[in-house]
């Protein structure tokens, strides 16, 4: 087998084509048109949505060329994914971290559709929502991501 | 060697859910039994701690690592007591991820509970889904025929190829193996596209359903013969090119060693156990599987658990190809369930990915009255809260992830 950096290299992992999302998402300030730092954070999801986020930063996708890259702290993010609906000992650590969010920033829902309706009554008054995705796969949260960036 | 992964009570009486040589039997009011994990089970306490515990000390703190971190992608806590480099000793909380799945379950239909059950946990979201409707199967009577049986079992096969490929992936990553690791994730992308060809889902959800299945055309069945072959292929390369750096391997040698005599103490099943040296799989008792070869490996350590994996992958892809030839000669696909005798419980199981998912469903008035889980998360969790131990931070990321569990699967 090749060296792996010229093996990469020569297969042309990532995608070339255009990410379109339907969802109707607010822009963000334009200040992040080139660059958008993100930070997820699980609060109840079956697990799924963390692998979809996982399998966002894969070469396919390739993230960085449009500027999204993954923070490691909500402290170091411009836009908070949140990933499910918040279980009952969860929406404190949620809060407190979008507390840690340096303005400007915006939150964005990523739901799962089964589990919804029992959940509703945890549903919270969020500052800043961008949008809501649902059961949405990769290629729609990137849509939606460089919708956030360019505006609509 | 028979292992106890669950206890549940009914009308009174204890049953117990023994595992032995790839069956899973229940043992009503076994008096005469011995398990030293049954309190473990029996409590099902969301605080999970390893068997040494040491608290105190000098300079010994409770490092919390969790729910909000970048390390624990998922909403959990582990509490490492530690004085600074080694871990002492190791709990772990699951109660942030509870979200009462299995109350949420009882009391309905079952068709209706199916889309609850395959939101436990989204990557197993497969096995769940054939282990309940196992059980419902088996309590209202249906009968499944081979051409659904093989499916289920192409489906089962998929999930697993795509959660090892994940596993090891994130394996490389935690050792700084940025370009194998993102080889890998190319290949897990992959193998998600080809699960939605070939079912309509990345997850195969809605898939499965309760005495039967969605039948793929001709034209999907080649697609998945050739996108596999395509991602075995590439795989095999990979692996070969990973097990020639030193640099990984020795990352992953003797660390978070799990020994065979606890892995069957705490009823831990599937790769994790086979990565000990026990040959133990549910495939083994299903008469589907033809010459089955299982892959066992002695040390314990993260390096046996992705061996095991990787083996696996291999396997599974075997038993895929095998399948679709046989589906591919087969002209009619239609499908009769046959009936059978009615009863008011239900048992079934499937080897998920990693381990034994069991359901024991009772019915009335067609509805699910009442149902016990056993997953393999939460004897994992067990696994890695003892395997940690003396162990250093740096390790951690190896512990966890050659485990391949997860909260939600543990939480339910």
């Amino acid at each position: 087998m090749k060296w792996w950096p010229i093996r990469g290299l020569s297969r042309f992992l990532t995608e070339k084509r255009d990410y379109k999302s339907d969802t109707s998402v607010k822009p963000m300030k334009k200040i992040f048109r080139r660059s958008l730092h993100v930070y997820t954070i699980d609060v109840g999801n079956s697990n799924l949505l963390n692998f979809e986020i996982k399998e966002l930063q894969s070469p396919q996708y390739n993230t960085h060329r449009f500027g999204i890259y993954f923070a490691d702290s909500p402290r170091h993010a411009d836009l908070l994914i949140i990933l499910g609906n918040p279980t009952e000992k969860m929406v404190e650590p949620l809060m407190n971290t979008v507390k840690q969010m340096p303005e400007p920033f915006g939150i964005l829902i990523v739901e799962e559709n089964e589990i919804v309706e029992e959940n509703e009554k945890n549903s919270l008054q969020l500052p800043n929502v961008v949008g809501k995705l649902k059961n949405p796969e990769p290629e729609e949260i990137l849509g939606a991501l460089l919708k956030i960036m360019k505006g609509n | 060697m028979k292992i106890l992964i669950g206890v549940f009570q009914k009308d009174g009486i204890e049953h117990y859910i023994v595992q032995e040589n790839g069956v899973i039997s229940l043992e009503v009011d076994p008096k005469n039994m011995y398990f030293e994990n049954y309190t473990f089970i029996k409590l099902r306490d969301p605080i999970i701690s390893s068997y040494e515990s040491v608290r105190n000390g000098e300079g010994v703190f409770d490092f919390r690592y969790g729910p909000v971190t970048s390390g624990v992608g998922e909403a959990g806590i582990y509490h490492l007591y530690t004085y600074g480099e080694r871990i002492l000793s190791v709990d772990v909380d699951l109660s942030y991820k509870s979200r009462k799945l299995d109350q949420m379950i009882s009391g309905r239909d079952p068709k209706e509970a199916l889309k609850f059950v395959e939101s436990i946990c989204g990557n197993f979201a497969f096995s769940h889904s054939v282990a309940f409707s196992r059980a419902v199967e088996n309590s209202l009577g249906i009968n499944i025929d081979p051409v659904t049986e093989s499916l289920r079992i192409v489906g089962i096969e998929l999930e697993r190829i795509y959660n090892h490929l994940y596993v090891i992936s994130q394996l490389a990553l935690a050792a700084s193996q940025k370009v194998l690791s993102s080889h890998l994730s190319y290949l897990f992308e992959e193998s998600l596209r080809l699960n939605k060809i070939f079912s309509n889902s990345r997850y195969l959800k809605n898939f499965n359903r309760i005495g039967e299945i969605k039948i793929p055309d001709g034209e999907k069945l080649q697609t998945l013969k050739e996108g596999i072959l395509k991602i075995i292929d590439d795989f095999k390369k990979l692996y070969d090119h990973a097990l020639a750096s030193g640099n990984f391997i020795d990352r992953l040698y003797s660390t978070a060693v799990l020994k065979m005599s606890d892995a069957l103490k705490i009823g831990i099943t599937g790769p994790t156990l086979r990565a000990t040296g026990v040959k133990e799989d549910l495939r083994y008792g299903n008469w589907m599987y033809e010459d089955l070869q299982i892959s066992t490996k002695n040390d314990g350590d993260a390096l046996s658990r992705m061996e095991v994996r990787a083996e696996e992958i291999f396997e599974s892809s075997k038993i895929i190809l095998q399948k679709i030839q046989i589906l591919q000669k087969i002209q009619n696909f239609k499908t009769t369930p046959e009936s059978m005798e009615k009863r008011s419980n239900g048992l079934g199981y499937c080897e998920s990915p990693s381990g034994t998912i069991v359901y024991v469903i009772e019915t009335k008035d067609s509805k699910i009255s009442d149902l016990y889980i056993s997953t393999p998360s939460f004897f994992g969790f067990k696994g890695v809260a003892n395997a940690m131990i003396g162990n250093v931070f740096t390790d951690f990321q190896f512990a966890i992830e050659s485990f391949g569990i997860n909260f939600a699967d543990a939480a339910l």
